[in-house]
């Protein structure tokens, strides 16, 4: 019988707005590559610990704008791009990024941010061989993703109707890019 | 742009608005040992003598993220481009946060090290300097930058004279050199070049800081009056209309 040939290992992005459809994905994509022989890990944002190192101080400081917010996530992804992903493809895995630099962008186009400054930033990231969204639930309240934090925690994201406008833009975003990457 | 319109044209027309006082950017940047410290006392303490409203603001300051940098340095878990993106996050807060709403209430600011600073540094480290001026925008001009000058040397010999330079301080990501001292000259060698490079390229006022304290100081009091008259920059109109447009919560 001849083997089955092994996937090539890769890096795969999965990117939205609600971070529970984000993981359910993560992990049936992991599942998928290790059934076609690869192994495969999962890659969630804050490795680093810095967001949760801004949760810890509640919101007696004052808040980020969504810039600063975005400048501490890329940090946070070249820290799990030198400590998990790039370490992982070395090793012949498949990784996935869950979230990768789509939903940063499409936070910071909802935000007002220009996309030549949010392109420049995330620069140092590789590209994703393969590209996946998911749309899951527009939610504002308790969720772990990087939209959901930014909605507790962005200046002048303070009110229910500003959040909701928030989610809704990225989320338009998101929708949009994927239309690209699929045209 | 984040935010043009309204914003931009308010930001205008202060600039151009001559009956108010307008506020003044001060960056004093040089390498470690060059006694910038000194002289922005100095100077703080005579301006506020000459009756001007004065804050300061530092590099690597801001409550909110000043903290995440500290714990990282501890453990040396920064990566050039970790080192470089936090750095400019904590400034970009302050800007937000200190500088332009000190600015823009007529006051003065001084700031010790600005993004020169993370410029040649993060150079030194390597990293290109397209990318790490792309992450300070939209960019804050200061109105004067007086840059303190002085050899790697003397730099080495002022700081290993009271202490030994830390792992980031000294370089040792980048440099693989063990000695802290050791590592420090080759470092701020790289970070002087960047300086001078940043020097040539921005037009700082450069000041001798080999010289006598006394002497630095009298030439920055001239230097200041001479610069003070200038005025504002339309380098500056993006920063404080998107700061302006942040403020009234629209963005």
């Amino acid at each position: 019988m001849k083997p089955r040939a092994r996937a090539k290992a890769a890096l795969t992005s999965v990117d939205g707005v609600h971070a529970g459809s984000l993981m359910q994905e993560a992990r049936r994509l992991a599942s998928a590559s290790g059934a076609r022989g690869t192994r495969a890990g999962i890659s969630y944002w804050d490795a680093s610990g810095i967001f949760g190192d801004l949760q810890a101080k509640g919101s007696a400081l004052e808040r980020p704008s969504a810039r600063t917010l975005l400048l501490l996530y890329a940090a946070d992804l070249a820290f799990r791009l030198r400590w998990e992903i790039r370490p992982a493809l070395a090793e012949g895995r498949t990784v996935i990024a869950a979230p990768y630099v789509d939903t940063a962008m499409a936070l910071g186009r909802a935000a007002g941010i220009e996309e030549g400054w949010l392109r420049s930033v995330f620069d140092f990231a590789p590209i994703a061989v393969e590209r996946h969204y998911v749309d899951g639930a527009i939610t504002t309240g308790r969720g772990k993703g990087l939209v959901e934090f930014a909605c507790r925690h962005l200046l002048n994201v303070e009110t229910r109707a500003t959040r909701q406008d928030l989610v809704a833009r990225a989320h338009a975003r998101l929708k949009a890019t994927r239309h690209r990457e699929r045209g | 742009m984040m935010v043009t319109g309204p914003w931009r044209k308010r930001a205008r027309q202060r600039f151009s608005e001559p009956s108010r006082r307008r506020g003044l950017l001060v960056a004093f940047e040089g390498p470690d040992g060059s006694g910038k410290t000194t002289q922005r006392k100095l100077l703080k303490t005579w301006l506020k003598s000459e009756g001007y409203s004065v804050v300061t603001t530092k590099w690597n300051s801001s409550d909110l993220i000043k903290p995440i940098i500290k714990h990282r340095k501890a453990i040396r878990a920064l990566s050039p481009e970790e080192f470089s993106l936090l750095h400019a996050a904590d400034f970009r807060h302050r800007v937000e946060h200190e500088v332009l709403p000190a600015l823009w209430d007529g006051k003065l600011v001084i700031a010790d090290r600005f993004l020169f600073t993370g410029l040649a540094r993060d150079c030194a480290r390597g990293l290109d300097l397209d990318w790490v001026l792309n992450l300070y925008q939209p960019l804050l001009w200061p109105d004067l930058v007086f840059y303190f000058s002085v050899s790697p040397q003397t730099s080495s010999a002022r700081v290993s004279a009271t202490r030994t330079p830390n792992f980031y301080e000294a370089g040792q990501d980048v440099t693989l050199i063990e000695d802290p001292t050791e590592s420090y000259i080759h470092f701020i060698g790289r970070v002087i070049r960047e300086y001078e490079a940043l020097s040539t390229i921005f037009k700082f006022t450069s000041v001798d800081a080999e010289q006598s304290v006394h002497d630095q100081h009298r030439e920055i009091r001239r230097l200041f009056r001479e610069g003070e008259q200038r005025p504002w920059s339309d380098w500056n109109l993006d920063a404080v209309a998107e700061w302006l447009a942040l403020r009234d919560g629209t963005a």
